[in-house]
Order: structure tokens, then sequence, then C-alpha cells
């Protein structure tokens, strides 16, 4: 555990996220290989199942320590965490040349997995007599199975993209899906990138600006391609040659999560990329985003819920067929080559194309449009036929037009705590979306539309998160993102913004999205101008025809 | 048998002597243990503490108080009572109080630690046949180390701090703890500024020979606080008085650190073990040593402590109505 505990405690007692992956980098460079390897194993979320019995382990602490089982349970209702509560209550061993924590991992742990209760009740004993006493807990969170100390996998693979000089996203990929350091060395995750990792990797994603003006200041209807704006996970899916890869746009490997679309792949061209949407389909059709927040986060899901909470891919692009990258390609012409690829893909598996949405003018869209609340949609997207697939946000190629109310992702930054059935709860919240410096500035308050459950929910993360008290208002670390509804936008002194919200309501927990994801203030001051907009201002425009959004 | 002491809604009460050890209210004679507000409130008419509180106790509830300070050890006769005070190890000038009436011994230990503290009079273990024992940590997560290495620990953050060129900033009671975090900074890392909490107490240690480096008032500061620490009360956590301190890490100096949660919740960067409380292997040592047929357990959750008391053959019960730990849950 030499080098691994001092990282393990160092990280669990930052604050900040520079820190930790400063500390990582530090880490990384000069850990041994070995260790190096099975330390980014645990840190990108594996663990050990199976080793012991919780209940066991409280039996031989009780024996090491002398204390009755009955103290021993009092002392883990106290701490609130069995790792840390075993940790305070065993002593460890300073005396000894500390182990490696490959030692330890491939000597003891790995074993106790196939060992029986006498085993593993001696393997445990001669740890105890080993370890260090700062070894303890994290051996013990290693050997329970939990282990958080604060870093995502995005900012592990930032730390060794740092260390081995290769892309972040590589990294990810080479750290993602079955692998052990057993069967993948260290020099293997961080050596050079071939051009097979670089094919591997999604391209950066062609995003939509909302629509903030009438649809016919942006051209006639016949020159847009419109269709259904999906309320799902956007990602491309990857034919990478071997396995396939799910890309979200976070740079998350999802692929983990649905194996089942991963079964497409043999069925694409090597080399292909889809652009599209995960959603939640049962045999009824399309469901609802909160059904497919069941299977986030859940690696390597079992056959019951891939039974119940089923999903499909919605294809809406083509970026690659082998090496030919089409993003440089007119749309309609990506969209033909698309709609015949999914046409290859036999009968069975859960793929569909995202149709058009057919209207001869922007009023038979707008009408279509008003469908979207029924259908489960979140409005229409419209795509310039002749546009390329642009990387990041293009204004003038996709527009997201979606139907009223506006909605805004934003971050929670404060909380207050409510009245009557919600006193003693924080489920008042102020929220912040970013400003053109990337500085989160507070928008509106907002209350309301959450379940008991989440609200619930926030409020623990609130009392845990706090960071400053100004009269009943507790700063809070922004992390928590709210899909907030609203009617409209405009200026006002009362929040730092310059932009006040009118009926924000909270919509949804966005729990697929991180702060640096929330909206922008532009776009909120965008609507502000909408608003003016339709009291007959029209919108306004610069000399050479540009929207102006400020 | 009849008890010495008793406990009455204000306290623990002496009838043989007519005088309360601790009292809330208004009572004629209160014997305090030691001058934290949990223990030492105002508005008594006689107050009768151990020599070197008296300063303390001064300080806090006003220079025209009628107080009078007696020597450790020094037996006093308080109507049927005979009284004496005993180093209790908690801060300078702690006692614990010892009764006797009638040949029955009890011994009040306020708020304790046998470990040894740089900055007080060393705990001294006094024989009784009940002791009234606090159990703030009564559990056996709660182990602390020597007071050195904490030191240590505390100078090893404030220097790798210093040489990142931020500033420091540790929290700790105002009272007791602070003095006693001072006594063992390293003065060579930086400059050491004080919240205006911790200043008055500075030369009353001072004078009882405690040896403290150079403390100054943070308006004595040019405003560059890179490489200085910053002791202040955990009071002043979340106020603004810390936001001057830009880039500050922060950190708290208390028993309560030893429990991961009880740092997180708090948003520290840091938490040093450093109690003025006995850990739960003190409070067995002492619990043990006084020989006492009962010991009755205030101040805190006693009620691990006394099962496991019982079950080794000692006796031990939880103490109603006599915790002045109301208001400040988490105080030390």
């Amino acid at each position: 555990m030499k080098g691994f505990s001092e990282l393990f405690h160092d990280l669990d007692g930052m604050t900040k996220t520079g820190d930790r992956i400063e500390r990582m980098i530090t880490y990384f460079t000069s850990a041994d290989p070995e260790d190096a390897s099975w330390a980014s194993w645990f840190l990108s979320g594996n663990r050990i199942k199976g080793a012991v019995r919780t209940g066991d382990l409280r039996e031989w602490a009780s024996v090491r320590s002398g204390w009755p089982v009955w103290l021993i349970e009092e002392s883990y209702e106290r701490v609130g965490d069995l790792a840390e509560a075993l940790s305070l209550l065993i002593q460890g061993n300073d005396d000894l040349e500390p182990s490696s924590l490959a030692e330890v991992v491939e000597g003891i742990l790995l074993p106790l997995v196939s060992a029986d209760t006498f085993e593993k009740a001696e393997q445990i004993k001669q740890a105890w007599d080993r370890l260090r006493p700062m070894d303890l807990l994290p051996f013990h969170k290693l050997l329970t199975g939990g282990f958080r100390v604060g870093v995502s996998k995005g900012n592990l693979c930032k730390a060794l993209a740092e260390v081995g000089g290769v892309q972040p996203a590589i990294i990810a990929q080479r750290i993602s899906g079955e692998w052990d350091p057993r069967t993948r060395s260290f020099s293997q995750i961080m050596g050079k990138e071939s051009a097979e990792d670089q094919s591997s990797l999604p391209f950066p994603f062609c995003l939509a600006s909302p629509l903030q003006v009438e649809p016919e200041v942006i051209g006639q209807a016949d020159q847009w391609w419109a269709e259904w704006k999906w309320d799902g996970i956007r990602c491309q899916l990857l034919q990478g040659g071997g396995a396939g890869m799910i890309w979200t746009r976070g740079d998350e490997s999802a692929g983990e999560s649905f194996p089942e679309l991963l079964e497409l792949c043999p069925h694409l061209p090597r080399g292909t990329i889809l652009d599209g949407e995960i959603l939640a389909w049962g045999r009824e059709g399309m469901r609802s985003f909160s059904r497919l927040q069941k299977r986030l986060g859940r690696k390597e899901p079992g056959p019951s819920i891939l039974k119940k909470e089923p999903v499909c891919f919605m294809a809406y692009d083509l970026l690659r067929v082998g090496e030919e990258d089409l993003r440089n390609v007119a749309f309609l012409e990506r969209r033909k080559k698309l709609e015949h690829l999914i046409e290859g893909i036999p009968n069975g598996f859960p793929v569909r194309l995202s149709q058009q949405v057919d209207g001869k003018n922007w009023q038979e869209l707008a009408k279509m449009r008003e469908e979207s609340r029924d259908r489960g949609v979140e409005g229409l997207m419209l795509k310039r036929m002749d546009s390329i697939y642009s990387s990041g946000r293009v204004k003038g190629d996709w527009y997201k037009w979606k139907v009223d109310p506006f909605v805004a992702d934003m971050v929670v930054v404060g909380a207050q705590m409510g009245h009557g059935k919600r006193s003693n709860l924080y489920s008042d919240y102020t929220l912040a979306v970013l400003d053109p410096h990337g500085e989160l500035v507070t928008v509106a308050k907002a209350y309301s539309g959450l379940s008991d459950e989440e609200l619930k929910e926030v409020d623990r993360f609130v009392r845990k998160n706090i960071t400053g008290k100004f009269g009943p208002v507790r700063s809070v670390k922004p992390e928590i993102v709210f899909e907030v509804a609203f009617e409209g936008a405009r200026a006002s002194g009362r929040h730092k913004s310059g932009v006040a919200l009118r009926f924000p309501r909270i919509q949804r927990w966005r729990k697929d999205k991180t702060p640096a994801e929330v909206d922008t203030l532009e776009n909120l001051s965008g609507y502000a101008r909408m608003g003016e907009a339709k009291k007959g201002d029209g919108p306004k425009m610069d000399d050479e025809g540009n929207l102006l959004l400020f | 048998m009849k008890e010495p002491l008793t406990v009455r809604p204000e306290g623990l009460y002496c009838g043989a002597g007519d005088f309360y050890i601790d009292p809330r209210g208004k009572v004629k004679r209160a014997l305090v243990t030691h001058a934290h507000s949990d223990h030492a409130r105002s508005g008594h008419t006689h107050y009768l503490v151990s020599k070197s509180c008296v300063p303390l106790l001064k300080l806090r509830l006003g220079q025209e108080i009628s107080v009078e300070g007696i020597p450790f050890g020094e037996k006093r006769k308080i109507g049927g009572a005979q009284v004496s005070f005993h180093p209790a190890g908690h801060i300078l000038g702690s006692s614990q109080i010892r009764v006797e009436v009638g040949g029955r011994v009890w011994v009040v230990s306020g708020d304790y630690k046998p470990q040894p503290d740089r900055s007080c009079e060393a705990f001294e273990l006094v024989k009784c046949d009940v002791f009234v024992s606090e159990c703030t940590f009564g559990l056996p997560v709660y182990r602390w180390v020597k007071e050195e290495i904490i030191y240590q620990q505390i100078n090893q953050w404030w220097q790798e701090n210093a040489q990142a060129g931020r500033p420091s900033m540790l929290f700790a009671y105002s009272l007791g703890k602070a003095q006693r975090i001072l006594a063992g900074l390293d003065s060579s890392i930086g400059p050491i500024f004080g919240h205006g909490a911790v200043h008055p107490f500075l030369p009353v240690y001072q004078k009882s020979g405690v040896s403290l480096p150079e403390v100054k008032k943070p308006k004595e500061g040019d405003g560059n606080w890179a490489g200085s620490i910053i002791i202040a009360p955990p009071a002043v956590e979340d106020a603004g008085w810390t936001r001057r301190f830009k880039g500050a890490r922060r950190a708290f100096a208390s028993g309560w650190m030893a429990v991961r949660g009880a740092r997180r919740r708090r948003n520290l960067d840091r938490g040093f073990v450093l109690s003025d409380h006995a850990d739960w292997a003190g409070l067995l040592e002492v619990i043990e040593g006084t020989g006492a047929e009962m010991t009755k357990l205030t101040h805190g959750d006693g009620e691990p402590l006394a099962r496991y008391l019982q079950e080794r053959g000692i006796g031990a019960s939880v103490l109603e109505g006599a915790s002045m730990r109301t208001e400040e849950g988490e105080k030390e």
C-alpha cells in the first residue's frame, strides 16, 4: 500500500479538483507500474466483489480489538462508514516494511474471493498484522467494495494523460470495459497513440443553438430538415474494429451500460460512426427520460434490468464509414447514406432512424411542434439541408426549436430551508448559469418540482456541501444540475446576472449533467430578447443581418 | 447512605455545604470546574475556582464578579462538606472538584484528559467512591496520538501552504485549544495571527508560565497573508471575517476530526485530531484508576461506555439532568 495509502488520504482530504489531478500526476509519475495500474483500476470505479461479508468482518474485528460486537456496531453507527470504523478500531503495524499495492491486491484481496470463511479470517488477521495504520482505511475500502475519494473517471484520465502524453479520451478507452492489471500493463495504458487508437475516438459533437427568433428569420422552411428533438442521451456509436464503443458528449464511454447497443456493431462497416440518441424504448414505444435514468451509470446491467428497461438507439447522422470522414459532406447526403446503412441492419436490433417531420412551411411545422409534449419529445430540431457536421455549436447550422415553456439547465449554488411540510429541509434553491467568462452567475430561485425522495436526496447533499452562510441561505458546492422551466426572461437587477426568469420551476434533475454543461447567460438573455420581440419590436440585428443576443 | 451530591434543576448540588457545581440559573455559591461557557455561567453570587482559573473566569464573566481562587490540593470546609480542587488537564486552571461529606467522597471531573498538554496543569488521579465523569468521546473509535505528532502535522501543513504562497486558517476554540496550538507552532515558518477572541487569554497563559510565540492581530498585518497562519474560533468559520484571507487552506483542530464525515461536512481541507477531552482509553484508565464503586457519566452519549463498564463489573450509569452541554453540542 506504499504510496497508494498516502495518495488515498490526500485525495480524500482535498476539496479542489485541480489539487486532486495534480496529486494523481505526482503519484503516477513515481509509482511502480504494477501499483499504478491497480490504482488506475480502482480509481476508475472497479471493485473486487465478494471478498468478505461485512458481518464476518465485524466479528473478526471484535476478536481482534477485544471490544464486544455490539460496541463495534455502536462505533459503526457513530462513524457511518464501516471501513472507516474498522480502521479506527484496529491497530496497524508501523514497524514493518510497507507492502506494495500490487502485493496487497494480488496476495490478499483477490485470493479472498475464492477462499472459505476460515481462510478469509486467517488472511484478514495476517493483513492486519502487516498493514500500517494509514493503510487500514484504503485497505478496508478495497475490501468492502466502495471507493470514493472525489475523483471522476474523467479527472483520472486527465492525470494519466498528462503523465503519459496521451489524449485523455484514449486513456479513457484503455481503462474502460473488462480489464485488469494482470491482463493489461501500465505501459499498455500509457503507451503511444496508434492509428487504431485515433480511429476509436468520437468526433467532436455538432451542437444545436436554441431558436430564439421566429423561424421565418432563418429562411425558407424547405431549406431545413426538421425532426423531433429526442429526450434521451446524445451519443456517438463507434464500430472501432474490435469491440464497439459508445461515447457520450462528456467524453464518457457508456458502452458498458448499454451492451445491447454494442451488438449492432458486427452489422456495421468497420470504422462507422453514428450520431444519435439513446432512448428508453419499450414495446409501447418511447418512454420517459426518467426510465432511461434507471440505466444510467449502471455498469454491466443484469438480464432483468435489460428486460425491464430496454433502450434503443435513435440514429440521426452518419459521420464516418470505413476511413471516409463524412463530416464535410452536406447533411442531406449524409442522411441518405445513413438511411441506406440502417436498412442493411437485420430486423430485431434496437436501432431506429429518426424520421423527418414533414411540413410544407413554417406554419405546418409550428403546428406539428405543438404535438411535441404529447409525443414525449422536446420540440423540433432544424438542420440546414446543406450544412456540414461542424465541431461544437455553430450558429445557423442546427437549431433546437423547443416547445414552450423555455427550459434551461442550471446548477444549484444556494439552498434555503422551506416551510411547512418542507421545514428543516433544504428545498428552495438558488440557481446559476455560466456567464461569458465561464463563471456561475445566479439567475433564479426555484422550489417545487421534485419528488419527496429527490427532495430528501438534495437535502442530504446540501448538508454535506455547504460552503458558506448568507443569512438563511447556504451557499452550496455547485454540483446538482436541474432542468428549469420558465415562461420568459427579462432584464433585472435582482440577480447578479442582470436577468430574471418568469415562473422558474424545476422540471427534473439532470443527474447526467455536470455544472460545466449548464446553459449560458447568453442563451437566457436571448430569451429575454425574444420576449421583447413578441411585443412587436422584431428581432434585433446588426448591419450584416446577424442576430444580436445581448 | 446519604450522598454528598444530588441533581437539582440548576445542576449538581451539595446540601451539606449549600453549593452547586457548574450550575445553571442563579445560585448563591457556585464551584466551577473551568472557564468554558458550558460550565462557567454568569449570574451567580459567589464563585469558587482554582487559582489559575480566576483571571480566565473574569475575562469570561466580567472583572466585577465575586470570585475566590483556591490552590490545587488545598482543603476547604464549606458547611458540613470538605472540598478540594485537583487539576483536570483540560485547559489552564481546569479542575476536578472533590467533595467529602461524612467520609463519603465524590469527585466531579468537569472536562478532563489524562494525556500530557504543555499548556495546562497535568491531570491528577483522585480516589473516590463516586466519580462523575464526562464522556464526550465515549467510543473506542476515538483514540488520540501524542500531541507532538499533531504539532508536527500542523507545522508541516502550515509549511506546505506557506511554500505554495497560501495562508493557513486553523479553527480552534478560542480558550484552551487555541493557546495549546500556539504553544506548539514553529514560528520560524511565518507570521502568526489570532482572531480577536483568542487574544485576551494569551497574557494569562503566559503569566502562568506557558511559552507562546508572538501572535498578531489581523489589523496589524499588511494585507499580504501568504505564508501566515491564522488561528480563529470555529464560530467565524462561515463569517465574512475569513474572506480577507484569500486562498487560505482551512483546517479544524478537534477530537471530532477523528471521523472523516465531521471534516467533510464542514468542507475543510484538513482536520487535526487534537482534543482536550479524554479519549476512550483515557476514560477507561481514569475511571478504573479512581477506584470508584460507581461512575456517573455525563456530557455526551454515555450509554455505550456505561454498558461496557457494567459488562466488566464496574458500576456505571448515565447521570441525567447534570449535563450542561445543551446548546453547544460539539463544544470542547
